[in-house]
């Protein structure tokens, strides 16, 4: 009975009881053992992982040895960069390390893949060939966190020492504390930044405002640099993470901009290679393979986030592949069109899920342009715009002017309500937000009246 | 109370942020409004009739059916529609539809509640029973195929026994009680299991236009705090007991995320809701197949497949 | 302390299916008032037969269980810290049951 209803898959599904197996991970089967070769010696309890048939299993891998483990991960970041064109050779990228284990794969993963390019350049004949730049981006937030400061020290040096013990080339690191675009005196920006979280009421859109700050400062460092590229190690926990969040705050429209692979609305694009492994994957990938993190930077989250992360680990407990489905919903919404990078060509045509994308995005070619929530840079839906753009109406203050050029979500758990912390809001602001607002936003509203019309206009043609 | 000097104190002697004359009752999760239970009335009365207004859930001269089980949301229905049809001069023909599903020590007694309500609402009762429409009572398919999945054949038998009860009652619509935290449940749970076609359509005030009969939820933009109060208030009766065959984990996780936020953003729950109306879905995403049952002909997805698992 | 404690929407359940217990709450030694958090507390120790994770979660009720203190919803009252008087209305009222 049960394999006539799952069978069809369009049930009712109150009890979602069966429908959900996902057999790439946590399903341990027994009979990955399969015959043991005779040539190792094996304790008679022993299972061996299902793809070498060589090695030992490891706990929760899915049935496969340390080294095939690794592997099947490396093969995931692998195929997001090749399938994507995340990297290509000319490249100079940025990771935006945070010592977590997500990050820290990313920077053992990319070392790999740059050492192998090396390589290749080197047995080249005219070494022409070029290799990609990586470059290591660290944001020190001590300004706003409770750290103590020898811990602090402690986590600097470790970090160091993680970057510097990586083989050639050389990567530069680079330690930034977030204060800094306030204000090229530290302590000054230091006092701007905290009093800025302080006209925020909402601890969740603290928390958020912090997370904004953040990319700004990789953005800023980034082009200081002359990186082309900022390489996230969002992860699939991560993302699902997100998308309840986003989901809960009533960003539903943006939710699919966040997501994708490639995220190329900021000045240097942004890419998510690990974006198919699971946090638990990652963390034990650091745990097997001793690689260092800086778990003493890790911050506990709060509010809304807090309760969502709670409520995925309750979720996941119950179903291992809840996480993967969750991203797997999101994945069929609709991206922008900045979600994938200008000189993306056609290469391999031989993945479905390559075309999928494909078709996804043509529809909005015709739309290259979206306005911007200026603190959160989420696109605005155009009925919220409409909204916004009423609002803009007889508008007189900095802060006003700002205000309206936020998505919804922003306006309610970041900026404040009452009048007094206003304009002290605006006043404390980093140029590049205020910015952001002046630039879409002008100072007369044509462009904004423009983006509208273009949108209803655009809309039709969709037939949407 | 209100007579009572010494518990007026208690509120801190807030006011009505509304009518300023009278004792706050309660916090509007909705606007975090303090107002008295008055004011309270007339808010949430006018909301459901605006919300009826602006999606022109109604046409007058129609005849409408409330699927009514007893609980707290159909009974709270059933009232407002009626107050609001005489108040607004809808002129709609109202009606109760309720299903028997045969579950003893539930349905039984629940049944015992809406027949209540046809007496205190004027409203004419239709009660439409799995065993007449099946041959089968939910009691006796439990005792056949256990507690697995009885949540999936009993959605399904329900939804198909409201149609044809709305048949038989010859109804243009059906409304049912769906608040603003079931929507935003909804729309979690279709994201959680990932049904893309579902999250499209969930957040819709009106389903199944293309249908037999459709659907529609007046209380789309209610919250289920306020629900419960009104019919508190108004001494409303209704019956509350959760079914006992429903075992669902999954679901309950859901249920008390949504109350986790409500209690630290209640504004959360209506920011579920647009998420899901603002989601970017292609049109051209693949729909379920509608069938049509061999056996009797009635438009459906899945119920032959139950009905040959059962070998009815 | 004379109350009246009414329990609906499904809770009744949880305390032999009585809706309406009308109890004598002793304040405890060195208090001067009796809160809402007092009252739970006792509530559950003295009440609650069964489930007890159905009415509370921590020290406050579960997210879900409305309270009225004389027909005022305990959000304008202070929640936990409403004090309580001689002869209040206490209603407790889960929403989580099926509408």
């Amino acid at each position: 009975m049960a394999c006539g209803l799952t069978g069809t898959g369009t049930g009712t599904g109150t009890c979602g009881s069966s429908c959900y197996k996902d057999n790439n991970d946590g399903i341990e089967d027994s009979t990955n053992t399969f015959s043991p070769p005779s040539s190792t010696t094996l304790l008679p309890h022993m299972k061996l992982c299902y793809k070498c048939k060589e090695e030992e299993v490891i706990n929760s891998t899915g049935g496969l040895c340390g080294i095939c483990f690794r592997n099947s991960l490396f093969a995931k970041f692998k195929q997001s960069i090749t399938t994507h064109d995340l990297i290509s050779s000319t490249d100079n990228i940025l990771i935006a390390f945070s010592g977590g284990p997500s990050s820290r794969v990313v920077l053992e993963f990319v070392h790999e893949i740059q050492q192998k390019a090396q390589k290749n350049s080197d047995a080249s004949r005219d070494k022409l060939y070029p290799v990609f730049g990586v470059g290591v981006a660290f944001i020190d937030e001590s300004a706003v966190t409770s750290i103590a400061s020898d811990d602090l020290d402690n986590a600097m040096q470790d970090l160091r020492l993680i970057v510097s013990s990586l083989a050639l080339p050389t990567k530069e690191l680079h330690i930034v504390p977030i204060q800094s675009i306030f204000s090229t005196d530290l302590k000054d920006g230091r006092n701007k930044l905290n009093e800025l979280l302080d006209t925020v009421n909402d601890v969740t859109g603290k928390e958020d405002l912090l997370c904004h700050l953040r990319m700004l400062c990789l953005q800023k460092i980034a082009f200081e640099n002359k990186y082309n590229k900022l390489v996230l190690g969002s992860c699939t926990s991560r993302i699902a993470c997100h998308v309840l969040s986003a989901a809960v705050k009533g960003q539903g429209y943006s939710l699919p901009a966040d997501i994708q692979y490639i995220d190329a609305r900021w000045k240097t694009p942004v890419v998510l290679p690990l974006r198919d492994c699971l946090a638990q994957e990652l963390n034990l990938l650091c745990r097997l393979n001793s690689l260092k993190t800086l778990d003493v930077l890790d911050a506990p989250r709060s509010g809304i986030n807090d309760l969502v992360s709670k409520f995925l680990t309750t979720l996941q407990e119950e179903n291992p592949a809840r996480e993967r489905t969750i991203v797997r919903t999101a994945e069929k919404l609709i991206p922008f069109h900045f979600n994938r990078l200008k000189e993306t060509k056609d290469t391999d045509e031989t993945l479905p899920r390559r075309r999928r994308r494909k078709v996804n995005l043509q529809p909005y070619e015709s739309v290259p342009s979206e306005f911007l929530c200026s603190i959160c840079c989420s696109p605005i839906n155009k009925l919220d715009m409409e909204c916004l753009n009423s609002k803009l109406e007889g508008c007189e203050t900095n802060f006003t002017i700002f205000g309206a050029s936020c998505c919804p979500s922003c306006q309610f758990q970041i900026l404040p309500k009452d009048s007094s912390s206003r304009e002290q809001f605006y006043s404390l602001l980093p140029r590049q937000m205020t910015t952001r607002a002046s630039d879409f936003i002008g100072g007369d509203q044509t462009w904004l009246r423009e983006q509208i019309k273009d949108c209803l206009l655009s809309d039709s043609e969709d037939g949407t | 109370m209100e007579d009572n000097d010494g518990k007026q104190k208690k509120a801190g002697g807030r006011l009505c942020s509304i009518c300023t004359q009278r004792k706050a009752a309660l916090k509007r999760p909705k606007t975090l409004e303090q107002i008295c239970r008055e004011c309270f009335f007339d808010v949430f009365e006018e909301e459901i009739h605006k919300v009826i207004i602006d999606n022109q859930l109604f046409k007058s001269g129609e005849r409408i059916a409330i699927g009514a089980s007893g609980g707290k949301d159909s009974t709270v229905l059933a009232y407002v529609l009626s107050e609001l049809n005489r108040r607004h001069n809808y002129g709609l023909d109202l009606f109760l539809l309720s299903v028997d599903e045969g579950i003893t020590g539930y349905r039984d007694d629940s049944l015992e509640t809406v027949k209540r309500n046809e007496v205190q609402y004027g409203l004419p009762l239709k009660v439409v029973s799995y065993k007449d429409l099946y041959g089968w009572t939910m009691d006796e398919i439990v005792k056949m195929i256990g507690l697995k999945n009885n949540c999936t054949f009993c959605g399904v038998f329900r939804r198909q026994a409201l149609d044809r009860g709305a048949a038989l009652l010859k109804v243009d619509k059906v409304a049912t009680g769906h608040n603003a935290d079931d929507i935003a449940e909804t729309v979690l749970l279709n994201i959680l299991r990932g049904d893309i076609a579902r999250l499209g359509r969930c957040t819709s005030i009106i389903t199944g236009e293309d249908g037999p009969i459709p659907r529609c939820k007046p209380f789309k933009y209610t919250y289920e705090k306020e629900i419960v109060m009104y019919a508190y208030f108004k001494k409303l009766d209704y019956f509350s007991t959760e079914c006992i065959y429903s075992p669902n984990a999954y679901r309950g996780f859901a249920r008390e995320f949504i109350k986790d936020l409500e209690r630290i953003r209640p504004r959360a729950i209506l920011d579920i809701i647009k998420s899901g109306e603002d989601f970017r879905i292609s049109t051209t995403t693949k729909m379920p197949e509608q069938g049509t049952c061999e056996r009797c002909g009635y438009i459906s997805s899945q119920v032959c497949y139950i009905f040959s698992c059962l070998h009815i | 302390m004379q109350l009246t404690l009414e329990f609906g929407g499904g809770l009744e359940l949880l305390c032999e299916s009585v809706k309406i217990h009308n109890v004598n709450v002793d304040l405890e030694a060195g208090e001067e008032k009796l809160t809402m958090k007092d009252l739970l507390s006792w509530v559950r120790t003295n009440l609650i037969k069964e489930r007890p994770e159905m009415f509370m979660k921590g020290d406050s009720v579960r997210p879900g269980v409305l309270v009225l203190v004389n027909d005022c919803d305990w959000e304008l009252s202070g929640q936990l810290d409403t004090t309580l008087e001689e002869k209040d209305v206490v209603v407790f009222i889960s929403t989580l049951h099926g509408g």
